[in-house]
């Protein structure tokens, strides 16, 4: 019984993030010290939409940036982790793809944005999707090395003697077995570059507006509830596979447990 | 058609992927290096170690990297104390909804509304504020403990524990049953060993050892955090990453070359603690 009660308090922890952001969204007034909002009106979400032009073009913005990294990341870390799962030093080349990682993506991004200046990548959207792919495909390469294993790459060989031709062999025989994994790691490129803040602030300059930005901006100037509103809809993505496959949200967790 | 290796060549994706990720991190170096002796940037005046000198004699960059330091580890025992305690406690409850779902949800929720919501949450005015007001221990906004812009830096690790718990929940979760933990917990316990003696001899030994890769990773990105301390963390001390972002970015361009010497210094350390940790930590493929 007890444990029931700590396990309802512990999801209404889990879900408190989501209303308050809600409530915060659509609430007119919320004074101190009142627990809930005096006065609801869903015209504050009108209002976001009304400001639509700058919401939608980062909405926008968002949405494609991350497409095309999410697609770039994905197919370089494919054909990638294939040579680096059969290269005599895979542990090394593993560990490699850690490193952006390891020494900060942020400060990396301070550092690296002397040469996107110099290149006049810096606060272009290209400029933005070369900054993000560089560590989404690191992330891909690490993530689909999984897919080589011994079976993967038995039916590869045993396709390859039977005469299958190499586009065969990507279309046949290794998309279609590696297809839960290379969506999960669409969707995750995807993500990471939806939800990136730091990325889009250093080397996007304050010219490349995406959600995340937004709701800094709506934080900073002090309009929590545009802020909130615009936080729900960077969760939207997220909330999405939730419900349709919350493993795939874990992927990673759940592959680190089992590896 | 003959392969790159079979010519003798590089193979090309090796070639990206180590220019992509080595590479990248070089060039960074390199940039920041350059900066931080004067060589380039907008008033570079030819070689100098002023800037050197001035960073590393000044309290600032080892103060960030401390505060980072400090914050990382009170959040990673936070999250790794609680994560293991609702494992252990409700193991039943996270096979089935609601907690089995709703576990999930912090997956979705990326540092800047984190912060948006921590400020809302945490702050003298917020969910907390009120609640305690509404029970009458506090009457005023003021008297209520400072949770955010804080210099103890108490609502960053609030916040990333809130985030990263989830994360360790479910990963810890998944090694109980890859490591098959509650049949070695019974068997130690049918042969005599106290609760105590099987959660420190049996449970976390495993689980320490599936997990410390994953728990290296998340130091490492706590570490570095930086949408969190620069939305609800207060301006002295600062996080090193924003310390970092907040050198080289200010106003006055003298300064500037600080920034990148303090980037230089970190992405050493970092790189430096990365060959360590590769040699330490069994590599994932040697592992399987």
């Amino acid at each position: 019984m007890t444990r029931r009660a700590a396990a309802w308090l512990l999801s209404l922890i889990m879900i408190a993030p989501l209303v308050v952001l809600s409530l915060l969204s659509v609430a007119v007034q919320w004074r101190y010290p009142s627990l809930w909002p005096s006065a609801f009106h869903h015209r504050l979400w009108l209002d976001l939409l009304h400001d639509g032009r700058a919401l939608g073009l980062a909405f926008l913005a968002s949405g494609l940036i991350a497409a095309a990294v999410s697609v770039l990341a994905t197919v370089g870390g494919l054909f990638t982790s294939q040579r680096v799962a059969r290269h005599r030093r895979h542990s090394a080349l593993l560990r490699l793809a850690v490193l952006p990682f390891a020494v900060s993506p942020v400060v990396m991004a301070l550092s690296l944005n002397y040469g996107f200046i110099r290149l006049h990548w810096a606060g272009t959207v290209p400029g933005l999707i070369l900054a993000q792919t560089l560590f989404a495909y690191a992330y891909a390469t690490l993530l689909l090395n999984s897919l080589w294993s011994a079976r993967m790459v038995a039916l590869s060989n045993l396709a390859a003697s039977l005469g299958a031709s190499r586009r065969q062999l990507w279309t046949r025989v290794r998309l279609p077995l590696g297809s839960a994994v290379i969506g999960v790691c669409l969707f995750q490129t995807f993500l990471m570059s939806w939800f990136d803040f730091a990325l889009a602030r250093i080397i996007g300059a304050g010219r490349v507006v995406t959600l995340p930005i937004k709701v800094f901006e709506y934080f900073g100037s002090g309009d929590l509830r545009l802020a909130a509103a615009t936080g729900l809809l960077l969760m939207l993505p997220p909330m999405l596979m939730l419900v349709l496959n919350r493993k795939g949200l874990a992927w990673p967790l759940a592959h680190e447990a089992s590896a | 058609m003959r392969s790159s290796a079979a010519r003798g060549m590089p193979d090309p994706w090796i070639t990206v992927f180590l220019v992509a990720t080595g590479g990248a991190v070089l060039l960074a170096l390199g940039f920041s290096a350059l900066y931080g002796l004067g060589l380039i940037g907008t008033r570079s005046s030819g070689l100098t170690l002023a800037h050197w000198q001035a960073v590393l004699t000044d309290r600032g960059f080892w103060t960030a990297l401390g505060f980072s330091l400090g914050l990382t580890v009170a959040t990673l025992t936070l999250c790794m104390v609680s994560a293991l305690a609702v494992v252990l406690l409700l193991a039943e409850q996270l096979r089935r909804p609601p907690l089995g779902i709703l576990i999930y949800l912090p997956l979705a929720v990326p540092g800047v509304v984190a912060a948006l919501v921590a400020y809302q949450v945490l702050g003298d005015g917020g969910l907390l504020a009120r609640i305690t007001h509404s029970l009458g221990w506090i009457s005023q906004p003021s008297e209520f403990p400072s949770l955010v812009f804080d210099r103890q830096g108490l609502g960053i690790v609030l916040t990333h524990w809130a985030m990263v718990t989830p994360f360790f929940v479910i990963l810890l979760d998944r090694l109980m049953d890859h490591e098959r933990i509650p049949a070695f917990r019974q068997l130690a316990r049918a042969l005599g060993a106290s609760e105590w003696a099987a959660l420190r001899r049996v449970i976390l030994p495993l689980l320490s050892r599936g997990a410390l890769p994953l728990c290296t990773v998340y130091g490492v990105v706590l570490l570095a955090a930086f949408e969190v301390p620069l939305l609800i963390g207060a301006r002295f001390p600062n996080m090193i990453s924003v310390e970092i972002h907040e050198r080289i970015g200010q106003f006055d361009l003298t300064l500037r070359p600080q920034g990148f010497v303090m980037a230089t210094l970190y992405l050493v350390i970092l790189s430096a603690a990365w060959w360590l940790g590769g040699r330490w930590l069994p590599a994932r493929g040697a592992r399987r």
